[in-house]
């Protein structure tokens, strides 16, 4: 039961991860730097709990705002770039931050031990949730309701006018410019909301684990973040969910009776999905048929 | 200033392994305009194969460079044929996160192979490094250079000199056009591939025989360094990839001597970070017109 | 010498040629008429190998070129100049044309086209070591069609000629078509602009919505009346 709970965890983190990616891409901009801000607010929302003694909700509001200020800082530079310079100038950020992290040590003494960020050997001793009584299935919960909080805003922003502005912008950003869109606020206000939820998924993240390094935010996870939603597709947050419960549920979890084998599979079956459906799991066709079906239901036994 | 002109000689050196990586990027990024992160990965395959030689069958070291070539051209056609060739115009995210996918793949079949960390490379040349007045110089560092030279001019010469080139260059500027005129495109792309994956194996092999050794970590190695040297010498450009990879060795280089090796990376992504934002096209391309849109 | 019949050719759900029949004779000018969206481009790149067809066949001299890549249908002896030209901007005017002749293998006679090729168009003679993005709309036109000549079509196609070009200009090209056809080069040629076509086609196709609506002469194009008011009259295409 408890790999079960463990794997919903997972799930949980990396759909936020997936949808910091997702509210990028929808203005168009590829992005390696979610890892970065993931973080970011992994390593603030850990030193404010464990050296400050803050309660989780405050550390983790704090890291959603530090998160989103970097991710705004990188946003304006990176308006200069387009395509693969912004994937590569992203990355070169990333990378930056993940060595930042590297070479960051704040400790202090606490009884015997001490503790906070020790450079390569990360952060350890993340204790927050077992000191402070939160059960596995707590945990859960909370990580879920996040997960279900962040939705609800992306699918009401998706539904709203500045969704649709968003995606103008993506599209076609020389006609969106020309219709009067603000190109550069719409931009930055994407990347500074990446920012936001990839700082709260990092906090979290980094309470669940108990531990963080920075070999975990480098190029991998960065090119997960923004696999998500390119294999669940652009039409909305579901298809990101959905893409990480078939990547961490089925290609890693399920196929872990495979072994060291199940890397190869994995790498085949990503590429199988994206030729099979090079815009995604949910593509507007997709939604269209799949709505159709369902309403075509209700109307048959309506009549 | 002695130690400053050695460091900037060494960097020169490190930099043309990083020149040969990004030779092989530009000439697949110059035809597909699409990010190709498995390359780095075809090339540790290649050296997979060469080492597997090297330590099973005792091979030599021409025998060693052929398989690393051989082993990175096979992997590359693979990659294309499963990222590339299928995916059509608008796709180009599509491509790259499939190439990401095999990257794990490849970097898994490698393990299996060969499960250990490291394993031994056989070296390009031994013996003592040549001394230039107070200056010294390393005679395998001076074979990777020669190397690295050598392969961008005859990449440089094929590429506006025979016919091979002709069509890649109209593919480049036009498929369709290409198309027109009678130009196989997608048969010449993946020739193209190939030679790029060709080109990316003998760059392999040069560094690995500097390092003496190879490790799995070899692939996301090469993918970084190429990806960043081309980017810093302007896509597209022969030049500018060889001209890319001799500064990041001359930047990383000196950042080590002042700053210490932990911080010689993290310089260097901010210097390339800042790098890009400034001057978007590199330092001989132009900015990059890159099918990346992924459209709703 | 070149037979399209029933030719469908789709974009997804959407129809753009429905079956589409054309005979274009040896040695003549056939010239296709028709608004923007009949689907005449279409039919171009059908012909060309570029799109492929649902439906029907293309036969040159009876042997049929659905299926072929379009590198082959090149060397069946099609050229297309296509739309908007499509010259190589980065290359030179020696290797556009060289680039024109990538199907060739025959070093000398290659040399020796290109030497023709200057003496029809001395302007890209004078330019021939300029890269091809620096020429005016003109002169790369003279080069789209040098370029595909260099292929030694048996059928030369071309996509609109005339577009966005100055009429003096354009009165140029319609010289250089009329010249290649009496050196015994066959054409279909796609052109909104009837007027200066009359003057050298020898035959018409009227394309609407994906259909053949009309054939006939030069004659029997100037005589029906619906033409008349909507190709010839207003001077409105479309």
């Amino acid at each position: 039961m408890d790999f079960y709970l463990g794997l919903a965890q997972v799930i949980g983190v990396h759909t936020l991860l997936g949808l910091s990616a997702y509210c990028v891409l929808l203005t168009g901009q590829v992005s390696l730097a979610q890892a970065a801000f993931f973080a970011v607010g992994a390593y603030v929302a850990a030193i404010l709990t464990v050296i400050f003694k803050w309660h989780l909700f405050a550390a983790l509001g704090v890291s959603a705002v530090v998160s989103g200020l970097t991710a705004c800082a990188v946003g304006f530079p990176a308006l200069r770039v387009k395509g693969l310079m912004l994937v590569v100038a992203t990355l070169a950020f990333g990378e930056a931050v993940r060595l930042f992290f590297f070479n960051f040590t704040y400790q202090i003494q606490a009884g015997e031990l001490k503790i906070g960020p020790h450079g390569a050997e990360g952060f350890r001793q993340i204790r927050y949730f077992p000191e402070h009584g939160w059960s596995t299935f707590d945990v859960l919960m909370f990580i879920w309701l996040m997960v279900a909080i962040v939705m609800a805003c992306l699918w009401w922003l998706d539904q709203s006018r500045a969704g649709a502005v968003m995606r103008a912008v993506g599209e076609d950003e020389v006609a969106a410019h020309s219709s009067g869109i603000n190109v550069t606020a719409v931009k930055v206000l994407a990347m500074t909301i990446g920012g936001v939820i990839a700082g709260i998924g990092g906090g979290i993240f980094a309470h669940y684990t108990t531990h963080i390094e920075h070999v975990q935010f480098g190029v991998i996870l960065a090119t997960f973040a923004i696999a998500y939603p390119i294999l669940g597709g652009l039409s909305n947050v579901f298809g990101t969910l959905l893409a990480v419960i078939f990547i961490q549920g089925f290609l890693i979890e399920g196929l872990r009776f495979l072994g060291d084998w199940r890397n190869l599979l994995f790498g085949a079956l990503i590429v199988l999905a994206m030729n099979l459906r090079p815009r995604g799991f949910l593509d507007a066709g997709g939604v269209a048929s799949l709505k159709r079906m369902l309403f075509a239901g209700k109307e048959s036994s309506g009549a | 200033m002695i130690d400053f002109i050695q460091n900037t000689i060494d960097g020169v050196m490190i930099g043309s392994s990083y020149g040969l990586l990004a030779l092989g990027f530009t000439v697949i990024f110059g035809v597909m305009r699409r990010l190709n992160l498995s390359y780095g990965p075809t090339v540790m395959i290649g050296a997979y194969f060469g080492t597997v030689l090297y330590l099973d069958f005792g091979a030599g070291l021409l025998a060693v460079a052929a398989a690393v070539v051989a082993g990175a051209v096979i992997s590359g056609v693979y990659v294309e044929r499963l990222c590339f060739a299928p995916m059509k115009a608008g796709a180009g995210i599509a491509s790259m996160v499939s190439s990401f996918a095999i990257w794990m793949q490849l970097e898994q079949a490698a393990v299996l192979v060969l499960p250990r960390h490291t394993y031994p490379f056989p070296p390009l040349a031994t013996g003592p490094a040549l001394e230039i007045g107070p200056l010294l110089v390393r005679p395998d560092h001076l074979i990777m250079l020669g190397g690295a030279l050598l392969l961008a001019a005859v990449v440089q010469l094929a590429l506006y000199h025979t016919r091979f080139g002709l069509g890649l260059r109209a593919v480049i500027a036009n498929p369709i056009a290409a198309n027109l005129v009678g130009v196989d495109v997608g048969r010449l792309v993946m020739l193209a591939f190939a030679a790029a994956s060709a080109i990316g194996g003998v760059a392999g092999f040069l560094v690995l025989a500097v390092d003496q050794q190879v490790t799995p970590m070899f692939g996301m190695w090469a993918t970084l360094k190429g990806l960043i040297a081309m980017m810093i010498g302007g896509l597209g450009s022969i030049p500018g990839a060889l001209l890319g990879g001799l500064l990041l060795g001359v930047v990383e280089v000196h950042s080590h001597w002042l700053f210490g090796p932990q911080v010689r990376d993290l310089f260097a992504y901010f210097v390339l970070f800042a790098f890009l934002v400034a001057r978007p096209g590199g330092l001989l391309g132009r900015t990059a017109d890159v099918e990346l849109s992924h459209r709703v | 010498m070149l037979d399209v019949s029933e030719l469908v050719t789709t974009y997804g759900k959407i129809e753009a040629l429905k079956g589409v029949s054309l005979h274009v004779a040896g040695g003549k000018i056939t010239c296709l008429l028709g608004p923007n969206g009949a689907g005449k481009t279409t039919l171009m790149m059908t012909i060309a190998g570029i799109l492929r067809p649902r439906r029907g066949s293309i036969k040159l001299e009876g042997a049929e070129l659905v299926g072929l890549s379009p590198a082959k249908i090149v060397s069946r002896g099609i050229a297309l100049v296509p739309e908007n030209r499509l010259v190589f901007p980065e290359m030179s005017v020696r290797e556009n044309l060289l680039a024109g002749a990538y199907q060739r293998r025959d070093k000398s006679e290659i040399a020796a086209d290109m030497e023709r090729m200057y003496a029809r168009f001395p302007q890209l003679k004078e330019r021939r070591e300029q890269l091809a993005g620096t020429l005016s709309g003109g002169e790369q036109q003279m080069l789209a069609v040098a370029r595909a000549l260099m292929s030694r079509p048996r059928v030369l196609l071309m996509d609109e000629p005339s577009l966005g070009l100055a009429p003096l200009i354009v009165a140029e090209i319609f010289d250089i078509v009329a010249a290649l056809n009496r050196d015994g080069t066959t054409m279909l040629l796609v052109e909104q602009n009837a007027h200066m076509a009359l003057k050298v086609a020898h035959q018409f196709f009227l394309m609407e919505q994906g259909r053949v609506t009309f054939q006939g002469t030069p004659g029997q194009l100037a005589e029906d009346e619906v033409i008349q008011r909507a190709y010839l009259g207003t001077r409105r295409a479309g």
